[in-house]
């Protein structure tokens, strides 16, 4: 065997193991009626659950959720995480200190954010709502307008320093030349960042907004500790539905379904992004 | 040039550092706010814990002693960081041979992507197989089990970072390695590797990170000895009440040793990815 | 070179060895149990349970709740059971038993002299009967009461309220600028349930009549949760509509709140010196809930039925609720499930004081479970999402009430 398939060959194989395999059974599953109380009798059902969760408003509701929240919390974090970055390349002391500090929230277990979060913003015992009450700011963060919004900031609190190294590290990578050029025209900061800094920039900006969106799909961990989904439905997100249909309902059938369902969401997003990207 | 437009243009320049300085200090403040409340929660007496305005307090060790000498938080850890690094170490040894292959034979963007694409299958979709399987295997409840999982989104990311990497090092270094001797395959060993270390590290601590930083996973296929960190901090929220102090604790112990690694590493971490994995 | 060959070696076969524990052995008690107060008390005296029984060894894996149902299923689907003994939350406990996970203890109890099953709280033993067999015996009880700031109602003047009309009076009138009469936990899903079907009772209503339909949303139904919204615009915190049980014993600890409905044993820990409510210990009672009928949860102590050694597993399960134990543990601060010992002077005295008995007793006798049926778990999250919703206004409480409805007919 030729040596270039020789070194895919392990890769290849974990991948078979760990995700084909759950593809296919799942795939399989979502076409029963698969419940764990159940398993002596497992039922062929067809499409009845795409069918049913197709037509199911909870569902929906989760999908418009997580949307919602992947392009509002990554338009967030791209931002700041790229103003960031471009003011800590200009700041000329404690440049290392800042950069250190700045990253950190990312290494920190989502759940302890979140749960730290619950009670920083809690509207009676929390710090933060506390002090902007005393100059007449009165928000409630986890009513059913501002919850969704509320796990956005938290998501960005912890997401944004990855945005930060991505954009520190293509800053570092871009070429000097242009720049200086730049310079000896007159050309102002604006233009500069306009016109040379964020074409260049391009790749691992796109690079970047993938990677986060991808994961901020998989949001979990604030829903869980803080809000349960609500009020109402208002913070139900795709992954804790799924989450709550398979593992606390037993349902895994439609679980399954459900998740293919995003699967399906997800690779037509990446596939715009995609060709979004070759035709640069 | 005469002087005074000179001192005019010095003087802004160092009012927009100032400026800078500012917006960074602000940054700083709003990512350390939440780890000074954290300490204080540790070391709050229990009836103060939830109370916005007091910082000054008779600090109790209580909690400590109670989390450190008394719970089962450092074995967490300690399984929290085995599934971690051994999730990385299989990563490597899979991820690599691939990467080199998918860069130096260019298997085509198309093969990047999907390896991307792979990093996107939603947890949920893996996990309720995964879980059948590892049932049926005896593996529930056992950190080979966490492990497993985690490598489904661990060893995307690390492949693509790594690929990025390869992609940076000059043919040349090889070719002239297999002129003095070597094969292909003794080259990318004893050659290319060695000049990849850098890129090696980067994409480690970023697959430690993404392991050690997962509870949805580890919550449903851990329990008992196996229990890993993230899934002791979600412990102290019982129907006891959150106990914030212990709570706190935990997550301190879990999150200085990783901020005492970044602090040396980051700058490492930037300059390499700087070097290829942040382009497609 | 070498050496470190050998220690990446020795490092890999230790992590190996650590990752793949066994399971339980023979000879030995693995069981799962959930962290709360009560499992401090069992585990202290579990001690003396190991000193008699030398030939059994006896473990505890002590969980969170959201961690105890999939760790319930896996033992059970397995061929041979991770947890020798395991406790079954009230909701569960239809569906385990149909699903076959459990096992009949009715021969076990008959053949316990002494035992004296009957003893039991009615209402709590009839959680453990599911068509006729029993399946759990009770571990400790989670009724819901009135848990109130008594030194405000003396000083005002004000009654404890009875009925719900006067509940949500005297809240109103309790609540001023910085002070509220009452900490809800609206919060999606059980919160919500647990406590607005007291409310329900209240009205005269149920989630189904006697012949099984749906009258979740009867007109005693939209009545109860009106009256709730009621209550929580007048006199609960401003934005705690996503409030769960911990923001709202907080607030009544901290002194912002005069009454919430919570677990009973709540009470103990809210009054205890050097505890969460500071200076105010000692100032709480307990009630009954307003209207009388209060929501009851309850844990149940059961035999998974992949165990192979039943006999030794009852061993232990008669022993943690043998009288003697109960007692022990009762005045150790457990949550009582046996009617002597909740009638015992002994308890009163050395406990918390006859008066909480009492009440508790009272709220025991007159409780129903949260939810029934084999998908309780999934009614309960339907049911509290809807009410939810209605609460933070995104549905009207008929619209919500007819959406719960829906579901929960959909999920039977």
């Amino acid at each position: 065997m030729h040596l270039r398939f020789r070194l895919i060959l392990p890769l290849a194989a974990a991948m078979t193991v760990i995700m084909a395999y759950p593809l296919v059974f799942s795939a399989w599953i979502s076409f029963h009626d698969y419940r764990l109380t159940r398993l002596q009798d497992v039922r062929f059902r067809g499409v009845e659950n795409y069918a049913f969760i197709l037509s199911d408003a909870p569902f929906g509701r989760a999908l418009v959720n997580t949307m919602t929240f992947v392009a509002g919390a990554v338009s967030i974090e791209l931002v700041l995480g790229l103003g960031l970055a471009l003011l800590l390349q200009r700041l000329v002391r404690f440049q290392n200190f800042a950069r250190a500090v700045l990253l950190a929230p990312m290494f920190i277990t989502p759940i302890a954010v979140g749960l730290m979060f619950r009670f920083l913003l809690n509207s009676e015992l929390g710090v933060i709502p506390y002090y902007l009450a005393t100059i007449g700011v009165e928000i409630a963060w986890f009513d059913e307008r501002l919850a969704l919004f509320s796990l956005m900031l938290i998501d960005a609190w912890q997401w944004t320093p990855f945005m930060l190294l991505m954009f520190l590290a293509g800053l570092e990578a871009l070429p000097k030349d242009p720049f200086e050029a730049a310079r000896v025209d007159g050309a102002s900061a604006w233009i500069t960042f306009w016109n040379l800094t964020l074409p260049l920039l391009r790749p691992v900006i796109l690079v970047a907004l993938i990677i986060r969106a991808l994961d901020a799909f998989k949001v979990f961990e604030y829903v869980w500790a803080i809000t349960r989904g609500g009020p109402g439905d208002a913070t139900e997100t795709i992954l804790f539905h799924i989450y709550k249909t398979g593992f606390r309902f037993f349902r895994l059938g439609e679980a399954a379904a459900m998740a293919y369902v995003l699967i399906g969401i997800l690779m037509f997003l990446v596939i715009v992004l995609y060709t979004a990207m070759r035709r640069r | 040039m005469t002087a005074p437009t000179q001192d005019g243009l010095l003087s802004r320049r160092r009012l927009t550092l100032v400026a800078i300085e500012f917006v960074v200090a602000l940054a700083i403040a709003i990512v350390l706010f939440p780890f000074l409340w954290i300490f204080l929660a540790s070391i709050k007496p229990p009836e103060l814990v939830t109370e916005p305005n007091v910082w000054m307090f008779p600090p109790t060790a209580a909690n400590w002693h109670d989390v450190l000498l008394e719970s089962d938080v450092p074995k967490n850890i300690i399984n929290s960081f085995v599934v971690s690094v051994a999730t990385v170490i299989i990563a490597l040894v899979t991820g690599c041979p691939a990467a080199y292959s998918f860069s130096r034979f260019k298997t085509g963007s198309g093969t990047r992507f999907s390896v991307l694409a792979a990093e996107m299958m939603p947890p949920a979709i893996l996990i309720l197989p995964l879980f059948l399987v590892l049932f049926r295997l005896g593996l529930i409840d056992t950190l080979a089990a966490v492990v497993l999982a985690h490598l489904t989104f661990v060893v995307p990311v690390v492949t693509w970072f790594l690929i990025g990497f390869f992609d940076e090092i000059p043919r040349e270094l090889e070719e002239q390695a297999m002129i003095d001797g070597y094969t292909q395959f003794q080259a990318f060993y004893k050659v290319i590797l060695p000049v990849v270390r850098p890129g090696l590290a980067a994409a480690a601590v970023f697959g430690f990170v993404l392991s050690w930083n997962d509870m949805f996973y580890a919550l449903i296929l851990t329990g008992g000895e196996s229990r890993t960190l993230p899934v002791a901090i979600a412990g102290f929220w019982t129907f006891r009440g959150i106990d914030m102090g212990k709570m706190a604790v935990a997550i301190l112990v879990a999150v200085v040793p990783i901020l005492i690694i970044s602090f040396f590493i980051q700058k490492h971490l930037v300059r390499s990815l700087g070097g290829g994995a942040v382009k497609f | 070179m070498r050496t470190q060959k050998w220690l990446a070696t020795a490092l890999f076969a230790g992590a190996a060895s650590a990752m793949v524990s066994g399971s339980s052995l023979a000879g030995s008690l693995n069981i799962i149990i959930e962290e709360v107060p009560d499992y401090d008390v069992v585990r202290v005296l579990t001690e003396k349970f190991a000193a008699e029984n030398p030939g059994i060894e006896v473990t505890f894996d002590a969980m969170p709740f959201d961690a105890m149902r999939d760790k319930i299923l896996t033992s059970a689907l397995a061929s041979s059971a991770t947890y020798n003994v395991i406790i079954v939350d009230n909701p569960w406990m239809e569906e385990f038993a149909k699903a076959g996970f459990l096992t009949p203890l009715d021969d076990f109890i008959a053949a316990d002299s002494g035992y004296d099953f009957e003893d039991f709280v009615g209402p709590l033993r009839d959680i453990g009967v599911v068509e006729g067999s029993t399946y759990g015996v009770p571990y400790y009880n989670y009724a819901l009461g009135l848990i109130v700031r008594q030194d405000i109602f003396d000083e005002q003047g004000i009654a404890v309220p009875t009925t719900l009309d006067d509940y949500v009076d005297v809240v109103k009138k309790l609540t001023n600028d910085d002070f509220y009469g009452a900490a809800m936990q609206p919060q999606k899903g059980y919160k919500v349930m647990e406590e607005w079907k007291n409310w329900l009772y209240a009205t005269g209503g149920e989630l189904f009549n006697a012949d099984g339909d749906i009258t979740i949303n009867s007109p005693e139904a939209v009545k109860a949760l009106e009256m709730y919204i009621d209550a929580f615009n007048t006199s609960a915190p401003e934005g705690s509509v996503n409030w769960g049980f911990d923001e709202a014993l907080r607030a009544v600890a901290s002194g912002r709140a005069a009454t919430m409905l919570s677990y009973n044993w709540m009470l103990p820990a809210l009054n205890a010196k050097g505890g969460m409510s500071g200076d105010l210990a000692g100032k709480f009672t307990l009630n009954e809930v307003p209207g009388g009928k209060a929501v009851l949860g309850s844990w149940s102590w059961s035999i998974p039925a992949n165990v192979d050694d039943k006999d030794e597993a009852w061993k232990y399960i008669s022993w943690i609720t043998s009288k003697a134990v109960a007692k022990d543990r009762v005045i150790a601060g457990g949550a009582p499930v046996r009617t002597s010992i909740i009638s015992d002077p002994e308890v009163w005295e050395k406990g918390f004081g006859e008066d909480y008995y009492k009440t508790l007793l009272g709220i025991l006798e007159d409780a129903a479970p949260l939810s029934s049926g084999t998908s309780a778990e999934e009614l309960i999250d339907i049911v509290g999402t809807e009410l939810s919703a209605a609460v933070s206004g995104q549905k009207s409480v008929q619209q919500a009430l007819d959406d719960a409805a829906k579901g929960v007919e959909r999920a039977r």
